[in-house]
């Protein structure tokens, strides 16, 4: 099946066009099914939705109008029946891989839409949002969002994980009460598997 | 000869800032250094009382920015030392009342005199702290070892790093020795391997440093209070000389601290 809706990001904001061949009720769920797994990504954005092609009723309209209100944070929202033709920055899945050379402490935060390499820990306090992977070369000790858009097969891999929570697509983890902080160096992987965050020790 | 200035900051309140500054200021005028400390908290000043000065203050910090007198005026001379000075700030006004560019500049005024210049920053990451670390060639920071002072102190260094103010070293405060044999107590180790900077010094809890902020007579003043030797310690460090680690009481921590400074 093609997908009902595909999302391009260009240098305005995001293009975000509806398939004209989609039932309307897989349209909705589709949109919703977007909505809840892209949190807050998109904050800060303009958002261009094209409709071109596809005949709605006014009821219809609204019903998608209320869901894509869901997006959050969104800075514009607009509805347009022309193709856009704005220049597309190509982002694949596993794209451009940001390195960061130093330690992030509490209050610094890095939003990227690829992968992000960090040499240095992230201290508590301190956040990451990455549209990829994270890998860490040193200690998690902040908030780690991977996947941050939607995908479910980002990973985050570092030297020591000790997140204060650990985001993974729309998944939420976060470290049992209590838990064991051992002094010890011990590289570890978190993914998601069977819709559920997963940690394992780092093969190397 | 120019002096240097250093700020004294912690983002969180109450872990020591204002007791740091009067104890390390009176340490180095001992040690004969001209030194003239700042108090950047406008709205909330305590360092005069601290300093046991309050009731000598005409006129402050507001009114030397805002040009109502001449700097000298302003600077009140220490009823113990010669050598010691404190520009108080402002009671009646608020942080706004100074612009960080007005602070480098009399804080740069300020180094043509005197040997140091110490600032007391306020509790926060606004424009008060601004304020206080935009004429500073460095940074000493306090944290208490507990987890939301650690915290506060990370954020601190990550802000005065993007402001240029590179490799500050940290003062850990109120530390019970007691606690941190019994595992009660954050220990050194994990607050510097968390905050990744260079120790500056510790100082032992001590109700000795309450009844002397209460009396405005600053600890180091003292000859007996272990916490009054870690501040001439520090003091001392300031300066450039090597001191070693207080010993506090127990031979297990010292042991401790000298494995922390082989690693750093």
């Amino acid at each position: 099946m093609r997908s009902s809706i595909s999302f391009k990001v260009t240098k305005k904001g995001i293009v975000l066009s509806i398939n004209p061949n989609t039932r309307f009720n897989d349209l909705k769920k589709a949109l919703q099914d977007h909505v809840e797994s892209a949190t807050n990504f998109y904050a800060g954005s303009d958002m261009y939705i094209n409709i071109s092609k596809c005949s709605f009723k006014i009821d219809q309209l609204n019903q998608i109008v209320n869901i894509v209100r869901g997006y959050k944070d969104v800075k514009s929202i607009v509805f347009t029946s022309k193709p856009i033709k704005d220049e597309v920055i190509k982002i694949k899945d596993n794209g451009e891989t940001v390195l960061i050379n130093r330690t992030l402490r509490s209050g610094q935060k890095v939003k990227k839409a690829g992968n992000v390499v960090i040499i240095g820990d992230i201290n508590p306090g301190a956040e990451v949002i990455a549209g990829g992977d994270v890998i860490v070369f040193g200690k998690i000790r902040g908030v780690v969002h991977a996947g941050a858009g939607g995908s479910d097969h980002a990973f985050v891999a570092a030297l020591k994980l000790e997140p204060t929570q650990l985001r993974l697509s729309n998944k939420i983890a976060r470290p049992p009460e209590g838990s064991f902080k051992s002094k010890n160096i011990k590289p570890e992987k978190a993914f998601i598997q069977d819709g559920k965050i997963m940690v394992e020790d780092f093969e190397i | 000869m120019a002096g240097k200035s250093l700020v004294i900051t912690s983002g969180k309140g109450g872990v020591g800032k204002t007791t740091t500054v009067a104890n390390l200021g009176t340490a180095l005028a001992m040690m004969d250094h001209k030194v003239c400390l700042i108090d950047a908290d406008i709205g909330l000043r305590n360092l005069d009382v601290v300093m046991g000065l309050e009731n000598r203050i005409v006129y402050d910090i507001v009114d030397v920015v805002e040009e109502n007198c001449r700097l000298e005026q302003a600077l009140i001379r220490d009823k113990r030392h010669k050598n010691l000075f404190l520009l108080p700030a402002a009671q009646t006004r608020d942080k706004t009342a100074v612009k960080p560019s007005q602070m480098k500049k009399l804080v740069k005024d300020l180094k043509k005199e005197m040997d140091y210049v110490i600032i007391d920053s306020p509790a926060g990451i606004e424009q008060g702290f601004k304020n206080a670390i935009a004429g500073a060639d460095f940074a000493l920071i306090v944290t208490t070892p507990e987890v939301s002072a650690v915290r506060d102190a990370d954020r601190i260094i990550g802000l005065l790093e993007a402001e240029g103010l590179k490799n500050p070293e940290v003062i850990i405060n109120r530390i019970n020795p007691e606690m941190v044999k019994r595992g009660d107590m954050m220990d050194i180790e994990d607050i510097i391997e968390i905050l990744a900077v260079k120790l500056k010094g510790i100082v032992p809890e001590d109700s000795v440093i309450i009844v002397s902020s209460n009396r405005g007579e600053p600890v180091v003043l003292k000859e007996d209070p272990k916490a009054g030797q870690a501040f001439k310690n520090i003091a001392k460090r300031i300066t450039g000389q090597e001191v070693t680690f207080l010993t506090l009481e127990d031979d297990g921590f010292f042991t401790k601290l000298k494995k922390i400074f082989s690693l750093s």
